[in-house]
């Protein structure tokens, strides 16, 4: 028997956990914009309806009794909902946290200040892909610039924590250093992330024109390491070419200095997400996360969410892509990465290639050096 | 105003307990969250302002096989750590 008391914050489980400690929520699937590159809007698959204000706060006490910690509300745009106060106060009242994702434009002094009293807020998250108007609007609408950074400001104002994620298509990759400079000097934001737009929803039919060629991913990935130095690593990435071009370095090396395998390499090990969280529609199914929106596994106050977390098979067979080895894709055959490889987002496989257990193909190193695509070493 | 001696759980502290029975202990008003083992989490229900960090050690002798002499200074130890947490508190007798 083990008797140490001693309480270890890094030392939370990282199997598959009684019930999920977050919940992403589209909360609405309304939008005052219409972003080129939206991954939610254009899927065949998601019913673009929204539930009533019971309904959702009857999910929060359901996920207040499996001591969910956070629910990540998301859409659409979550502050057009009239409700949002009455649905936060169902938030905070089951013992939960929580985190906002916006365009900030429809965020005014009162929202705001009701926001920061609750004194639950993790973050709100904005939407800024440029420097200035011209670039920012070019995927996301005019006027949409001035008003994440009204939005961004009204937040800084009332000390609520503000992320910024700059998603990098073909009209920005060449505006990071003013974009960092802008976000971090001028801003004063301690941070930012950054992702790429995917072949995902309404980017799927606009994706000659803003998906990053190969070129257009070397000046991301040079650029957004070089700034990332700059600032102190201040400029984060968990997808996307930043965070490519770290791994892609390690892999790399790996392979030419001969080193073993890494721990999760060459297995579909690419999301560890569904260990740990579930997503719901705006229409109230429950799916594994927003990007795999066609994976209904049960619906909200008609299922039993407990039973879909620990029994679904469609989420168990997800969670158990980490068994499908890489060496069974033709996609990956004669690979010299494969023992550093993850296969990547499952999302954007089933986007790109019609199956989940499939590796992404637009992760993929090899394939990025085939084309042209160089890597500082 | 006198401290007393029996720890209270703070209401709004939320454990969760985890497969391999340890579990998380989280407070959403500051966001912190640690991870405590099995006897933490026995010694946690058993907190209820009533017993005594005394209380709390008696219960571990009794539940559990070869206690070691040093569990009076770690159960202090862990419900002081909770305390500096935000998870745990203790009533105050006003004179």
């Amino acid at each position: 028997m083990d008797f140490e008391l001693n309480t270890h914050a890094d030392s939370l489980v990282q199997s598959v956990m009684r019930t999920p400690r977050s919940v992403d929520v589209e909360i609405t699937s309304r939008c005052n914009l219409r972003c080129r590159y939206c991954y939610y809007f254009n899927n065949p698959s998601v019913i673009y309806q929204d539930l009533a204000t019971e309904e959702w706060l009857t999910f929060f006490d359901e996920l207040g009794y499996y001591n969910v910690m956070e629910v990540c509300l998301a859409g659409g745009e979550p502050f057009l909902r009239q409700d949002l106060p009455e649905l936060l106060t169902g938030i905070v009242r089951n013992r939960m946290r929580f985190s906002i994702l916006s365009n900030g434009s429809l965020i005014d002094e009162k929202i705001a200040s009701f926001i920061a009293e609750t004194g639950r807020c993790n973050y709100v998250q904005i939407s800024v892909d440029g420097s200035c108007a011209e670039v920012h609007d070019a995927a996301r609408g005019k006027g949409s610039f001035e008003g994440a950074v009204r939005g961004i400001r009204l937040l800084q104002e009332f000390e609520i924590p503000v992320a910024v994620r700059v998603t990098l298509h073909r009209f920005n990759v060449n505006d990071l250093e003013n974009t960092a400079r802008f976000l971090l000097q001028d801003l004063g934001l301690p941070e930012f992330s950054t992702n790429a737009a995917g072949y995902l929803g309404s980017c799927r039919q606009n994706a000659h024109q803003l998906l990053l060629t190969t070129r257009d991913r070397e000046i991301a990935m040079e650029g957004l390491l070089e700034l990332s130095k700059r600032y102190d690593g201040r400029i984060l990435a968990s997808a996307g070419p930043l965070a490519e071009a770290r791994m892609w370095q390690q892999m790399v090396k790996a392979q030419q200095g001969g080193l073993p395998g890494f721990t999760n390499g060459g297995y579909l090990t690419g999301c560890g997400c569904h260990a740990q969280k579930l997503a719901v529609r705006a229409d109230g199914v429950i799916i594994p996360c927003s990007m795999l929106a066609h994976m209904g596994l049960g619906r909200i106050n008609a299922h039993s969410f407990l039973e879909v977390w620990q029994n679904s098979f469609m989420l168990n067979s997800l969670r158990n892509r980490y068994l499908i080895p890489l060496t069974d894709f033709k996609f990956c055959e004669g690979c010299e990465y494969i023992p550093y490889c993850t296969g990547n987002c499952p999302a954007l496989a089933y986007s790109l290639t019609g199956q989940v257990n499939h590796p992404n193909p637009e992760s993929c190193l090899r394939k990025y050096l085939k084309e042209g695509g160089k890597l500082k070493i | 105003m006198n401290k007393l001696n029996s720890p209270v759980r703070n209401p709004v502290a939320v454990l969760r307990e985890e497969f391999d029975d340890w579990a998380v202990l989280f407070n959403p008003d500051t966001a912190q969250a640690v991870g405590i083992n099995p006897v933490g989490v026995a010694v946690w229900k058993w907190i209820d302002g009533k017993r005594s960090i005394e209380d709390l050690v008696r219960l571990i002798e009794q539940q559990y096989e070869e206690v070691p002499e040093s569990v009076q200074q770690e159960v202090c130890s862990f419900v002081k750590d909770l305390t500096e947490g935000g998870f745990v508190g203790y009533k105050v007798e006003m004179n």
